[in-house]
């Protein structure tokens, strides 16, 4: 990775700068701005930035591939005579694809905010926020070392700090974005601990340095290798809401709708395969780690979906099928499937774009109403946002020519090349996918098909205007076609892209039989998935009642999220809470103190008695006089 | 030009000049106080500029003999690390004298008398480059700071500064006991008896010597920290002074402490500090477990901030106690960070509280609906004093926990912990106050002001700029945190690929006693 490579890296501090300029320039304008102005400012500069990105695109596209990567140092941040950390971008292959989806969704998702936010009274700081998030997102994938990487991880969390606390008087909002924020802190903290442990054994904290070096330095398969392969999954975790770190993402639903949908599809969630990704030197050699990154993926992918089956909000199903999701990528990316990893990133961002921002439209069109129970039959009130919803779940579903389809499939048929593990897992991904296929016709039926609730709406749901529903139907459209970038047997053209990134691919490649036998697995339970969601809830309320009051136990459980909440709450915050406020009290009542209260009674005994002593009689004093120079006296003598 | 002797005396001619000023001459004592601390921070603004950032002995040294033959001397300087303390004193102190000329409490010649009286104190103290001079300073600082607790503090002052005082000199005894007993000690070892911080370099102590000795600099320095246990006097004074003094101890004369700790206690007694070396990790380890809990559960706003004080200093005095250079330097910046950090942290503190009326955390809420510009800075302070990467503060503690990491992955782990309660109660604080439904006090009342935007503006502009480009300050420090920590490098007998600097041998070859040597009688060794 020379710095003459690509010549138009230096672009990269363009894209960076320009919607961090918009929050600025939108946060300082004085008075209260137009909502016109706002709405340019807003969306214009993330729109700028995608057109300067597809620009970067293009002039790699046209360089051979050892060409498309190169990085750009504005000046030197730190030298401590030991370690120099420079303020540098790394503009190649991975960090375009990143940057396409986080300003090219990211846009058309602010753009929609204009109509759906228009009855805000906080217009400006919404736009101020969404564009600080597209740039804390740009750091993240923008940086060339470890340090800018926690740099641009932190800004992600506290931006989606301030979106998941927008409505900041409502209490649960507050809640739900102190979560997400402390989470995602326990996050930056593995992550800076690898850092710290990657100085100690390499000295450098650059990228590029430390992938070369990391074979050596670190070894391969040892125990420091490990570490640091662990430490950074800590902070993959928290920010891709990977089991046991996953507990916030749910609650971050107390964000406006759009927020969830650049928070789920474009940008956060996704830095942890992102980060997992761009690391894989060192994940190829910490192989046990690799596979409880796996593990991990694979766990959440199936317990998130079991939970997202029988969710009542409609966008709390979409939170857990993003969780559920991000674990396919997660599981890839533990295996060594990198690229395939990728691929689902960009196909899961255009259908969980479109899932999303068509929820939006129904949530819109019934006035901030989220539960299912009090939907239905909308498909004929709003057809865009109906025919969005049918793509995202096909293509989430896996049905082909959707996108998913392509990208699911190459998760699940090259995991069945890694080995035991990865046969044990791609099962496990089979039945999620069964399950998803289940909880995403489930929302279709229960809010688009069926009767009306109550027997009709008050008011008809008005329909979205253009604002809106231009967003949604670009990104159905791509969610239904996006996946043609690689075709099972016919092209690997993303692989192929991504490869100067991942110099440690270990070429795990589906054979044909292979493929063909998850093709047909996976289209069969893809079907039972959607017949069983049929056969509960595509008919009327009653049936939907009866049946889905078996199992009651069950279902309270998942209800309740497998009680993870419960769990920390019991095993983490209150213990802390108890011995903050133990501490408190202790220091009021001077615990610790008691020497110095010792000395301030003594001192004030010793006063009292010396006080009574000074009574303002002459002769006393005279008496003290002449005892003392006695004693000085005698002193004398009897040293002598 | 006598740069350093300028700056130190121009705000004491200030204090002066208050005497000059008739009672109730309101005007005049703003314009001495406003002139003196605007000038005292000018000069240092030029002796910045003149620094030369490579070097690492100290610089500008002013030398005056006053009893040479018994060592004493007004010997002032800077070096690497002084100047930023120096710098940072400066700073503060103008802008606290800014801010309390807009709005001068009652008594206001005394007040502004004392405040400059205070930076005087700080300002010698940082600058000092003999021993008895740091000492006197030591002991000058505290005397206003008494008054300006005791006369214009808080309903519970009186036992506040008594305990402030206590505290302080118990410490500060047994630092004199330990100042002539350097000397007394180092003359029987180089024949030269001396003050001298540069001349008492490298004198090789028996170990037992060095033990007593920093012992005996370390517990004072320790105290005024203050490091957990000895935080005692700490609540007290920060809850009872008002709230600009509140400010001034917490930005600047918390620094005096850990100043000692790596400009004297470090390189003189390099043995005595290896030996306490985990001693006071520990302390600093429990201070940061202890005031990181503590602070998540106080009900007051001010005393959130102050315990968060505690666990902030503790990551300072671990970063100066792993004896690495990068943890070093990261120590030096994280005192400038802390002092800008928290002195935006406590002024924002004395604003909700000075218009709500309300102290307690619960008692307020939702003031983010009438305030949007007070609750933007309130954000970007609460992110730095939590050390967001991104943010100054980060910068420090990662160079910190960096270096410490190097040599003791447990005490850099354990550390960790404090940043993840660092977010809960700083969120605390400030989701609290800002967010929610709106309680105590409406929001438009609190909103900034003027006086409140030309204090805070400057301190977040600092902050940017060290977020950005901290090289501008680490960069100036290399030298000098080489030099400093190099003499317990070698104690801690640390790989030659780590130490970069040399320690001349002390006395060297030639050195004979000198002629002019006092009595012969003083041989007593009051540390052994």
């Amino acid at each position: 990775m020379s710095d003459v490579a690509l010549s138009g890296a230096y672009l990269g501090w363009f894209v960076l700068a320009l919607p961090l300029l918009g929050a600025i320039v939108l946060a300082l304008i004085p008075g209260e701005p137009s909502r016109a102005l706002t709405r340019v400012i807003g969306v214009g500069s993330v729109a700028a930035a995608f057109v300067l990105v597809v620009s970067l695109f293009a002039q790699q596209l046209s360089n051979d591939a050892e060409r498309r990567a190169g990085t750009s140092t504005l000046w030197t941040w730190v030298d401590l005579g030991s370690l120099q950390v420079d303020l540098k971008i790394l503009v190649d292959p991975l960090s375009v694809l990143m940057m396409l989806v986080i300003t090219g969704v990211g846009s058309l998702i602010i753009l929609y905010s204009t109509e759906y936010m228009s009855h805000d009274r906080d217009y400006r700081r919404f736009f101020v926020e969404m564009d600080f998030f597209i740039f804390a997102m740009l750091v993240l994938v923008l940086a060339a070392n470890f340090l800018f990487l926690i740099v641009g991880w932190a800004l992600v969390g506290l931006a989606s700090y301030l979106l998941i606390g927008y409505y900041h008087d409502r209490p649960s909002a507050v809640a739900a974005a102190k979560k997400a924020f402390v989470i995602n802190v326990l996050g930056d903290i593995g992550l800076v601990l690898a850092a710290f442990l990657l100085v100690r054994q390499l000295g450098t904290l650059d990228f590029a340095e430390v992938f070369a070096k990391a074979p050596q330095g670190l070894g391969d398969g040892t125990f420091i290798a490990e570490m640091v392969a662990l430490l950074l999954f800590v902070g993959a975790a928290a920010k891709s809401a990977q089991i046991p770190l996953h507990t916030w993402l749910p609650d971050a639903m107390e964000g406006p709708t759009p927020v969830s949908a650049l928070i789920h599809a474009a940008t956060m969630v996704t830095a942890g395969v992102y980060l997992i990704v761009r690391c894989n030197v060192l994940y190829e050699l910490a192989p046990h780690m690799s596979d409880a990154v796996a593990v991990v993926g694979a766990v959440t992918l199936f317990v998130a979906a079991t939970i997202a089956t029988v969710q009542d909000d409609i966008k709390r199903v979409l939170a857990w099928s993003t969780v559920s999701q991000i674990g396919y990528m997660v599981m890839a990316a533990g295996l060594g499937l990198y690229s395939s990893g990728m691929f689902h990133f960009l196909t899961h961002a255009f259908f969980k774009a479109a899932l999303f921002l068509a929820a939006g439209i129904v949530i819109h069109a019934l006035h901030d109403e989220q539960s299912l129970d009090r939907m239905g039959g909308l498909k004929n009130h709003l057809k865009v946002a109906y025919f969005a919803t049918a793509a995202g779940c096909l293509a989430i579903a896996g049905i082909p020519p959707f996108s998913g389809f392509f990208s699911k499939d190459e998760i699940l048929a090259g995991a069945i090349e890694a080995g035991t593990l990865g046969k044990v897992l791609a099962g496990v991904g089979l039945v999620g996918a069964g399950l998803t296929a289940f909880y995403m016709f489930r929302l279709l039926f229960r809010a688009f098909h069926g009767p009306e609730p109550d027997g009709g709406y008050h008011e008809t749901p008005h329909a979205s205007g253009s604002a809106m529903a231009a967003p949604v139907v670009i990104l159905a459209a791509l969610a239904t076609v996006g996946g043609f970038i690689q075709i099972p047997f016919v092209s690997h053209n993303l692989r192929d892209w991504l490869e100067p990134a991942i110099t440690a691919d270990p070429g795990i490649e589906a054979g044909h039989g292979q493929e063909t036998l998850i093709i047909v697995l996976s289209l069969a339970v893809a079907a039972i998935g959607i017949a069983a969601a049929w056969w509960l809830f595509g008919s009327g309320p009653e049936r939907r009642l009866a049946r889905a009051q078996k199992l009651p136990r069950l279902r309270a459980f998942l209800l309740d999220q497998w009680r993870f909440d419960e769990v920390y709450e019991a095993a983490v915050v209150q213990p802390g809470r108890d011995l903050g406020d133990a501490g408190v009290r202790a220091g009021e009542r001077g615990v610790g103190q008691g020497p110095v209260i010792a000395a301030e009674a003594v001192t004030g005994a010793g006063a009292r008695i010396l006080s009574r002593v000074e009574n303002g009689l002459v002769r006393t004093y005279a008496m003290a006089v002449i005892a003392g120079a006695a004693i000085v006296g005698a002193i004398l003598i009897l040293a002598r | 030009m006598p740069w350093v002797t300028a700056i130190i005396l121009l705000p004491l001619a200030g204090a002066l000049s208050m005497l000059a000023v008739p009672p109730g001459g309101v005007v005049q004592a703003r314009v001495h106080a406003f002139l003196t601390a605007g000038g005292t921070l000018a000069l240092t603004a030029i002796l910045v500029g003149l620094f030369d950032r490579d070097a690492a002995g100290p610089q500008y040294e002013d030398r005056h003999g006053w009893a040479t033959q018994v060592g004493l001397e007004w010997t002032v300087n800077v070096d690497g690390v002084s100047i930023w303390l120096v710098a940072l004193t400066s700073a503060i102190f103008f802008l606290a004298i800014t801010y309390a000329c807009f709005r001068t409490p009652e008594r206001a010649r005394g007040f502004l008398g004392l405040l400059l009286l205070a930076e005087a104190g700080l300002l010698g103290l940082f600058a000092a480059g003999n021993l008895v001079l740091f000492y006197v300073f030591w002991e000058a600082m505290l005397v206003p700071f008494y008054f300006l607790i005791g006369m214009w503090g808080g309903s519970d002052r009186v036992r506040a500064t008594t305990r402030f005082v206590i505290y302080t000199m118990a410490g500060s005894l047994l630092m004199l006991v330990a100042i002539l007993g350097t000397a007394f000690v180092g003359r029987e070892i180089t024949g030269q008896f001396t003050f001298d911080m540069e001349a008492l370099r490298g004198i090789d102590f028996t170990r037992n010597e060095s033990i007593w000795l920093f012992a005996g600099f370390a517990i004072a320095f320790i105290i005024k920290l203050p490091l957990w246990p000895f935080h005692g006097w700490m609540p007290g004074a920060y809850r009872n002074a008002p709230i600009l003094v509140t400010v001034l101890l917490a930005a600047v004369m918390s620094k005096a402490g850990v100043y000692g700790l790596i400009k004297i206690g470090v390189p003189l007694f390099p043995e005595g500090a290896e030996y306490f070396q985990y001693h006071i990790i520990v302390m600093a380890l429990a201070g940061i477990a202890y005031g990181s809990v503590v602070a998540w559960r106080q009900p007051t706003l001010r005393m959130l901030v102050a315990y968060s004080s505690l666990a902030h200093l503790g990551f300072v005095a671990l970063g100066i106690m792993a004896f690495d250079n990068e943890a070093g330097q990261g120590a030096v910046l994280q005192m400038v960070n802390h002092g800008v950090v928290v002195a935006a942290a406590f002024t924002i503190v004395g604003i909700i509280t000075a218009r709500s009326g309300r102290e307690d955390i619960d008692d307020l809420g939702g003031l983010a609906n009438g305030a949007p510009w007070l609750a933007g800075v309130f954000l970007i302070v609460a992110m730095a004093s939590l050390a967001m990467p991104g943010t100054n503060a980060f910068v420090g503690e990662f160079f910190i926990l960096t270096g410490v990491f190097r040599h003791h992955w447990w005490a850099a782990a354990l550390a960790c912990i404090g940043i993840a309660y660092a977010a809960v109660y700083m969120l605390r604080l400030y989701q609290s106050s800002m967010n929610g439904p709106r309680k105590g006090a409406d929001g438009a009342r609190v909103e900034m002001r003027l006086r409140d935007t030309v204090v805070l503006l400057p301190l977040i502009a600092a902050m940017g700029l060290i977020a950005l480009w901290p090289a501008a300050i680490v960069g100036a420090t290399t030298g000098t945190v080489e030099r400093l920590m190099a003499p317990a490098q070698i104690a801690a007998g640390r790989p030659a690929d780590q130490i970069r600097a040399g320690v001349a041998a002390n006395p060297p070859e030639a050195a004979l006693p000198l002629p002019g040597d006092p009595v012969e009688a003083q041989q007593e060794v009051p540390a052994q």
